[in-house]
């Protein structure tokens, strides 16, 4: 175990090699997109690298309304429902 | 409330916050829509109705209800050409021809002063 993997950022994965198992060091999935209102998780943000994020298309990232991949379903139709009755 | 010619605002989907007029009313739960969004049906569950209502026909056109919202109609997106292989253009030999000699300025003055 080097000196770098001894943090909560990375996790043990067991690998099973032509001879023996060991165990490797790995980064850990970075935390569920949540709504800006209500922190619920959000659906079909995917929960992916930075640098997988970058080579995705725009529409594999969020869902294609408005407040899409910011606001859940709920929170979205509520503060649509704010601004026409104001 | 849900009547033809009813001005609503859609709730859900990629159309959200945008304005639709009823445009039909079909069995129970769903209506026909039209005007800034896609004319489609519609669970009455996704619109909330405004006090505005607007005078149309029952299945009145595209065109006539975002007449009726004062709207315009959106402008057709110009479809571009596909990429990929482009045309061999043919090659044509050029002939080189002689230039033509320039006149001598001086000529052109002398025949305008012989016309005044």
């Amino acid at each position: 175990m080097e000196l770098k993997h001894k943090n909560r950022s990375f996790r043990k994965v067991k690998v099973k090699l032509a001879s023996r198992v060991t165990t490797q060091y790995k980064r850990r999935k970075p935390a569920h997109a949540q709504c800006a209102k209500c922190r619920k998780e959000l659906h079909g943000v995917p929960r992916a690298f930075p640098v997988e994020m970058k080579n995705m298309p725009k529409t594999k990232k969020r869902p294609e309304r408005p407040y899409g991949g910011v606001l859940c379903s709920k929170c979205m139709r509520e503060t649509i429902l704010e601004k026409v009755k104001a | 409330m849900l009547e033809i010619g009813r001005v609503c605002v859609k709730l859900a989907g990629r159309d959200a916050g945008k304005t639709a007029v009823i445009v039909d009313v079909l069995s129970e739960p769903f209506v026909l829509i039209d005007g800034e969004v896609r004319r489609r049906k519609c669970n009455i569950k996704h619109l909330e109705p405004l006090e505005r209502t607007i005078e149309i026909k029952k299945n009145a056109s595209h065109a006539d209800v975002l007449k009726a919202l004062g709207l315009k109609e959106a402008k057709k997106k110009v479809q571009k050409k596909e990429k990929g292989v482009r045309p061999v253009r043919k090659r044509t030999v050029k002939i080189k021809t002689k230039k033509k000699e320039a006149k001598p300025k001086t000529e052109k003055k002398t025949v305008k002063v012989e016309k005044k």
